[in-house]
């Protein structure tokens, strides 16, 4: 932040250069979520104008209010109408489904990485140096080399077609990860206060609670977010182990919209903003999180 | 969930309580022991959701398995490895796939670094931008493919009014029913939600290099250019040697970024090998080609992994 206080006028020009530059550049890469965001609360009969119109003339609310409500408005034009089978109805329950199993799997795949990465740095056993390296092996591993026998798994287990299957399918996926992250994290973080600690008379467990969970937040707090993001993110996972519709999670949910004679494109994109909110939600609250997550675990020093 | 100290364990249903309790008061003495203790749950989760589907992967490859039929297993070897490399289609997928990771990578780095270096200059407010440029990240693919098939809707998509009104084209483009389209279209995708993963990365690493370093450069006379090429540019080689493996081994696999906009099409000519596997699975119900093409799939990302760690320098460290 070294910036010299100049009153050149050069300096000036090339500031607003960099400004314009900057804008032109965020206005181009977030323009899809812009537009489907203008696109959501157009009304349908503007949305279908050609040449667009770039602002709305008149602002609805009434795609966000069908899948809230679940109207059954989808599938209104089509002549194979069937109340029952209208794919809003099943939103919020969709949006619910993917809420517990990104946060269910978050929680359990760091709880398991954070033990094992206090275990990995603090503790002398053989194969203690291999074992990140190996989990950044199975982080590697593309979900679709593991989607089919995960599957028997889960059904050897009698938990198809639940939240479970779901829940552990994203464990095996960002578990690898988490661990390998907190890892590189732990790694980082000194161990003398820790040893001050066992010298004085605390616990293993002890030492664990009170000193190592605190100064690891916000390693922590990096792997509950990229796990969750990985989760909600997911489509192959959910198409394979989820049957019935109640349970599908959203990514494969608002799929069944492109279902149908007639696409209804409010509708889409106010799905798609609605999906995005509380990841949008994360991001900005932790985003310095999620830089340093990065900085530990996805490029190691 | 770890128990802590003195606490009372949960559990002390056991009516072997009091050899419990020794067992307990043994770990808490023995170091080590509560070192395994803290690994188990990991093995444990590995060796049953990662080794053993791993394991089965391996095995169905050799196995002829129809997945309407589980009571038919019938090993035959490596036929089915035959049949894959005897494949037209599987070879397409591979060279599409190729050409798909290539381009993607490319403009992913050459963006990833442009970015990075317009968001490293200190200027007010520029952790808004930051922000906003890395946002694409976290959009979930489904949403991408949502919002993509909007705006390169061929008749009222936006994209094909602003290149018609620029006068780019002349007429509309069919994006996705045209096979060169889609594969652009797909690799817009990528490159739109995996460039900040880039530029993250590259900005992180631009942060330690220091300022005398340019100081230097400027004293011995050298334009922003020389400065970007000496100074910037020899910093950034290893991180960006990481990155690009780490992205190709990913991008290479990759199964939404493409099958949700395009389902592989138009025909088979998006296809990647994850795309070729999830077919070959589910709509043919050949569960033990599918399972060869995700073993090929592995001993290719294997390869890209030694390179990874030679490139680290496994073990040469602490």
């Amino acid at each position: 932040m070294s910036i010299r206080v100049q009153r050149d006028w050069g300096e000036i020009v090339r500031r607003a250069v960099r400004y314009v530059v900057l804008g032109a550049v965020t206005f181009v890469v977030c323009f899809p979520l812009i537009w489907a965001l203008l696109t959501s609360i157009k009304p349908t009969g503007e949305i279908f104008t050609s040449p667009p119109t770039w602002l709305p003339k008149e602002l609805v609310v009434e795609h966000y209010s069908a899948l809230i409500h679940g109207k059954p408005m989808y599938f209104e034009s089509g002549s194979d109408y069937t109340p029952d089978t209208s794919p809003t109805q099943h939103f919020l329950s969709w949006f619910f489904n993917s809420v517990v199993v990104a946060f269910g799997a978050a929680f359990i795949s760091v709880a398991i990485a954070t033990l094992a990465a206090y275990s990995l740095t603090r503790f002398r056993y053989h194969g203690r140096r291999v074992i990140p390296y190996l989990s950044l092996l199975g982080y590697m591993m593309p979900p679709i080399v593991l989607v089919f026998p995960l599957f028997l798994v889960i059904v050897d287990l009698g938990i198809a077609n639940s939240l479970w299957s779901l829940v552990f399918g994203y464990v095996s996926i960002t578990m690898p990860f988490c661990t390998w992250l907190l890892w590189a994290f732990f790694r980082g973080l000194p161990v003398e206060i820790e040893e001050a600690g066992l010298i004085d008379g605390a616990s293993r467990f002890q030492v664990f609670y009170q000193i190592v969970l605190p100064s690891a937040l916000p390693g922590i707090i990096a792997a509950v977010i990229f796990s969750v993001i990985v989760a909600w993110n997911d489509y192959l996972f959910a198409r394979i182990f989820i049957n019935s519709v109640q349970n599908l999670t959203l990514t494969v949910g608002v799929m069944h919209f492109f279902e149908g004679v007639h696409v209804n494109w409010g509708l889409m994109m106010a799905s798609a903003v609605l999906m995005t909110l509380p990841l949008a939600a994360l991001f900005m609250f932790f985003q310095r999180h999620l830089v340093a997550g990065f900085g530990a675990g996805g490029v190691k020093g | 969930m770890a128990p802590t100290g003195q606490a009372s364990r949960p559990r002390a249903v056991d009516p072997d309580e009091g050899s419990l309790r020794r067992w307990w008061a043994e770990i808490r003495q023995h170091d080590t022991h509560v070192g395994v203790l803290f690994i188990l749950p990991f093995l444990v989760a590995c060796l049953v959701f990662m080794v053993y589907p791993v394991v089965q992967v391996v095995r169905m490859s050799f196995y002829y398995r129809n997945p309407l039929r589980p009571d038919q297993w019938q090993f035959i070897g490596l036929d089915n490895f035959r049949a894959i490399f005897g494949d037209e289609l599987f070879w397409d997928s591979f060279y599409q796939a190729t050409i798909w990771t290539t381009s993607s990578i490319v403009l992913q780095a050459l963006l990833g670094v442009a970015f990075a270096l317009l968001l490293h200059y200190p200027l007010r407010g520029i952790n808004v931008f930051r922000g906003l440029l890395l946002f694409p990240y976290i959009v979930p693919t489904a949403v991408i493919a949502l919002m993509w098939s909007w705006i390169f809707n061929p008749e009222i998509g936006v994209l094909n009014h602003v290149l018609m009104t620029l006068g780019i084209i002349d007429e509309n483009i069919y994006w996705f029913s045209t096979p060169n389209m889609a594969m652009g279209s797909t690799i817009a995708l990528s490159v739109w939600k995996y460039t900040p993963f880039v530029v993250i990365c590259v900005l992180a690493k631009l942060q330690t290099i220091p300022l005398e370093l340019y100081d230097a450069a400027r004293v011995d006379g050298a334009g922003p250019l020389r400065r970007f090429r000496d100074v910037t540019l020899p910093n950034l080689a290893e991180v960006l040697m990481v990155v690009v493996v780490f992205r190709t081994i990913w991008t290479f696999n990759k199964f939404e970024e493409i099958y949700l906009l395009t389902k592989g099409g138009p025909g088979t000519s998006t296809f990647n090998l994850a795309i070729y596997s999830f077919e070959q699975s589910i709509a043919n119900l050949k569960l033990g080609v599918g399972a060869a093409t995700g073993v090929v799939m592995t001993a290719m990302l294997l390869a890209g992994s030694i390179l990874y760690l030679r490139v680290m320098r496994f073990g040469q460290e602490d």
